[in-house]
């Protein structure tokens, strides 16, 4: 296996160097902060690493179950978050988008798919080993690892996720997890360790666990989360399910809340607006929204589709039914499973039990599952009389909205608020 | 290979019943005269939806589909947002318009992205008496066979529940009979496209298609008889400068195939939820497989949708059909923000390529009758093939 000159994976390690150190001298860096780009950097820095060594490494898509890749001992490389890490670090997913589209692949498939295909064709991320992927969570997760697997004569394997959660869904699901493991264990050469599974399990339910009870503690007013902290959060699931070092980035981060509130310090100086936030701002401008969130006072508090995890337990003793049943406890499967009256009303929940002054609804124009319930979850949150501010954008693509634009569009939404 | 441009056929009338009976759709004469005998409508809103239940219970089953025309969806927009495909949102602007207004109950399946959120705000905006939304897997497995069929199960007893009464075997055994006769009466339809000089046009062909899923099947067969009845003994012909398949997302429009045979085209065949991918095959019937569970399997087996995995069953359909029907090259229009089938493309292309068979994409909206610019790209298409064959 060999690393591309473009590697794009070296530069955001480099990234995450540089912000560690620019952080660290700041007054007031947080423990949980460090924890948090230091698994980041190792997670990148173990894809470089196994590339380098020609190691076993499995790509897979989001909400992709990596519990099972890491109680392998295999290596992960989350795509779609790559192409958003990207994005974040190097602020270079242009060329990936444009050679996305180049391979053939239509103008509306969203840019972090367009631009994962175009990254791997222009050798930005290292030949996996296989691709694994699967329906959760739209059609374009569904349909995107074949290209990968043509692109680069590499087997794969498409986990296929039942839409509801019925007895005989989960059954299915658990069933195509454990065909997965045997796909993987056929080309990896490595049995599945079904003890560290277990544990893995166990780690993942005091995971959630953990980020319940951090939810619970911002619902405190004010509350003591960083304004758009919540992508670390969904960042932890995303990368590091059911490991160690979530486990210790999560205790930390709430040891630091709990201790915040005991001392009465908001997330910013002085908190105003409450906000809601449904689905991802763009990527590339999360500093200027960090600089303009702390300028009106104003806090994400809760993200239904992101941290808002499902009711249930996990049981080691079952880690295949359990990490069936996790799929549909993550937040995002409100979204992926039926419309119906629970998804409805625990937005409803979130934006009661949460104090939402308003919400702000990201339509990233490539997300069409997302874009689909503007209207309707605006009615809802409007009947609740939550004003709702929509911004069109893109995840990843700089073209589709400017700092300048986006900011004027906040601007007068926190002068609403205000006037409310 | 001639450049006649194919006839329009006149000494068909059944096709022109067909095509009044389309161009009044939802609210057609059919579909009223039966709801005024006291019985219910079901709109279905995808093809992995089994028919054959709502039928046995004595329900008529009608696809739900947009309009007729490539229209402005002002409210289409407004509810579904513009990057869901135009064909939901054209769908649900007609729902909203009150056009479906007469149906007791929608059923929907977890197909792609754009169906199950119509279903969602259907069920939400306008609201039947009924709903229900089966998942579909994605895979042909024993396994997802196994999951399907207690999906399926799980539809009929709801549907038994809602109605009051059992579905009786008896009645399940009838329909599953008449709608596999409507697909032998199809593929003899499609038999005769198969010719050198097909009798009928792929255009007219899709008035016929039209109306398979937007009248009693009963009726239906009827017709479709006497118009195989017709096209044996008309001396209809028809020739183009090559011969086409159409693939990939949903079109009812057949003025978008008419614009394509009016260049010389002459489209002999066909991959389209509308056509070959729903009435395709039939359900086998198996004494040791009770008949809920026989029509299952021919719903999850049947000719595949993007949406499933592996998609070489599509690419392996596809080629057949070329080889069967004789196909030089192929057209592929797809709807704007049709996720499944843009993924595929690439793939697809690759795969004609290594057998020669050349393939044109169009982006389009649903409902277009092919603008100026898609004739003109047929047309410098048609031109490439014909220097191709010669």
């Amino acid at each position: 296996v060999t690393i591309s000159k473009n590697d794009r994976i070296r530069e955001i390690v480099h990234a995450i160097k540089i912000i560690m150190r620019m952080q660290k001298a700041q007054p007031g860096f947080r423990k949980s902060e460090e924890a948090y780009y230091r698994m980041l950097s190792n997670y990148f820095n173990r894809i470089l690493e196994a590339a380098g060594k020609g190691d076993f490494i499995a790509a897979h898509t989001v909400f992709f179950p990596a519990e099972i890749i890491y109680a392998m001992g295999l290596v992960p490389m989350h795509t779609e978050s790559t192409t958003w890490t990207i994005s974040l670090f190097t602020g270079k997913c242009d060329d990936m988008v444009s050679k996305g589209i180049e391979l053939g692949m239509a103008s509306e498939i969203c840019t972090p798919h367009r631009g994962l295909a175009g990254a791997y064709a222009l050798g930005a991320l290292p030949k996996p080993s296989v691709m694994v992927w699967s329906n959760m969570v739209c059609d374009n997760t569904a349909k995107s690892g074949e290209l990968i697997m043509d692109m680069f004569d590499i087997p794969g394997f498409f986990l296929d996720r039942p839409f509801k959660d019925s007895r005989n869904e989960i059954e299915y699901f658990a069933g195509e997890l454990q065909d997965m493991i045997t796909f993987l264990e056929e080309q990896s050469g490595k049995k599945m360790d079904w003890k560290k599974l277990g544990e893995t399990v166990a780690h993942l339910d005091k995971e959630i666990q953990l980020i319940r009870e951090i939810n619970e503690l911002r619902k405190h007013v004010p509350t003591p989360f960083s304004p758009l902290g919540f992508l670390q959060l969904l960042t932890v699931d995303y990368l590091f399910p059911g490991q160690p070092e979530s486990i210790e980035y999560l205790e930390l981060l709430l040891e630091e809340l709990h201790q915040a509130i005991k001392e009465g310090k908001g997330a910013v100086p002085k908190e105003q607006f409450r906000l809601m936030t449904l689905f991802l701002p763009p990527i590339y401008l999360m500093s200027f929204l960090d600089k303009i969130s702390q300028k009106h006072g104003a806090v994400s508090v809760v993200e239904p589709f992101f941290t808002f995890w499902g009711e249930g337990r996990l049981d080691p003793t079952k880690p295949l039914e359990s990490i069936a049943r996790k799929s549909y406890m993550i937040p995002e499967a409100r979204m992926y499973g039926p419309m119906d009256d629970r998804a409805i009303n625990s937005i409803k929940q979130c934006a009661k039990e949460y104090k939402v002054d308003g919400a702000i609804y990201y339509a990233d124009v490539g997300c069409r599952h997302s874009c689909a319930t503007i209207k309707l979850f605006k009615d809802i949150l409007n009947d609740m009389d939550i004003p709702v501010l929509t911004i069109d954008c893109d995840v990843v693509d700089e073209t589709s909205i400017t700092p300048g634009e986006l900011g004027e569009k906040l601007d007068g939404f926190f002068e609403l608020l205000e006037d409310r | 290979m001639t450049e006649s441009r194919p006839t329009v056929n006149i000494k068909l009338p059944t096709l022109e019943k067909f095509r009044v009976m389309n161009a009044t759709f939802p609210k057609t004469r059919e579909i009223m005269e039966w709801k005024q005998s006291g019985k219910k409508v079901f709109g279905w809103l995808c093809t992995y939806v089994p028919e054959e239940i709502i039928h046995a219970a004595g329900i008529l089953p009608i696809r739900i589909t947009g309009s007729i025309q490539e229209t402005e969806l002002d409210d289409g927009n407004a509810y579904l947002y513009v990057n869901s495909c135009s064909f939901s949102r054209s769908c649900l602007q007609l729902g909203l318009r009150s056009e479906y207004d007469f149906l007791d109950g929608v059923v929907g399946g977890s197909t792609c992205d754009g169906a199950r959120r119509l279903f969602d705000l259907w069920r939400q905006y306008i609201g039947t008496p009924f709903h229900h939304v089966l998942t579909v897997p994605r895979k042909y497995t024993e396994k997802a066979h196994q999951l399907y069929y207690q999906e399926v199960l799980q539809f009929t007893r709801h549907l038994e529940d809602h109605l009051g009464f059992k579905i009786a075997e008896d009645k399940l055994l009838e329909s599953i009979k008449l709608y596999n006769e409507s697909r032998s009466l199809l593929k003899a339809l499609y038999d005769l496209r198969k010719m050198e000089k097909p009798p009928i046009t792929g255009a007219e062909t899709m008035e016929v298609l039209n109306a398979s899923f937007r009248m009693p099947k009963e009726l239906f067969n009827s017709w479709l008889k006497d118009l195989l009845k017709e096209l044996a003994e008309c001396d209809c012909a028809n020739t183009g400068r090559a011969r086409l398949m159409l693939i990939g997302s949903v079109l009812t429009n057949p003025d978008f195939i008419k614009a394509i045979e009016n260049q010389g085209g002459l489209v002999v065949t066909d991959e389209l939820c509308t056509s070959t991918r729903y009435w395709s095959d039939p359900v086998i019937l198996d004494k040791n497989k009770s008949l809920i569970e026989s029509i299952s399997r021919r719903y999850l087996n049947n000719f595949p949708c993007a949406r499933m995995f592996p998609s070489d069953e599509r690419f392996d359909r596809i080629v057949e059909y070329i080889k069967d029907f004789k196909v030089d090259g192929v057209i592929s229009q797809i709807v704007r923000y049709c996720v499944p089938y843009s993924h595929d493309l690439p793939l697809l292309i690759k795969k004609l390529k290594n057998i020669g068979i050349p393939l044109l994409a169009l982006d389009v909206e649903y409902g277009t009758p092919g603008s100026g610019q898609i004739q003109t790209r047929v047309q410098a298409f048609l031109e490439m093939l014909e220097v191709k064959t010669k």
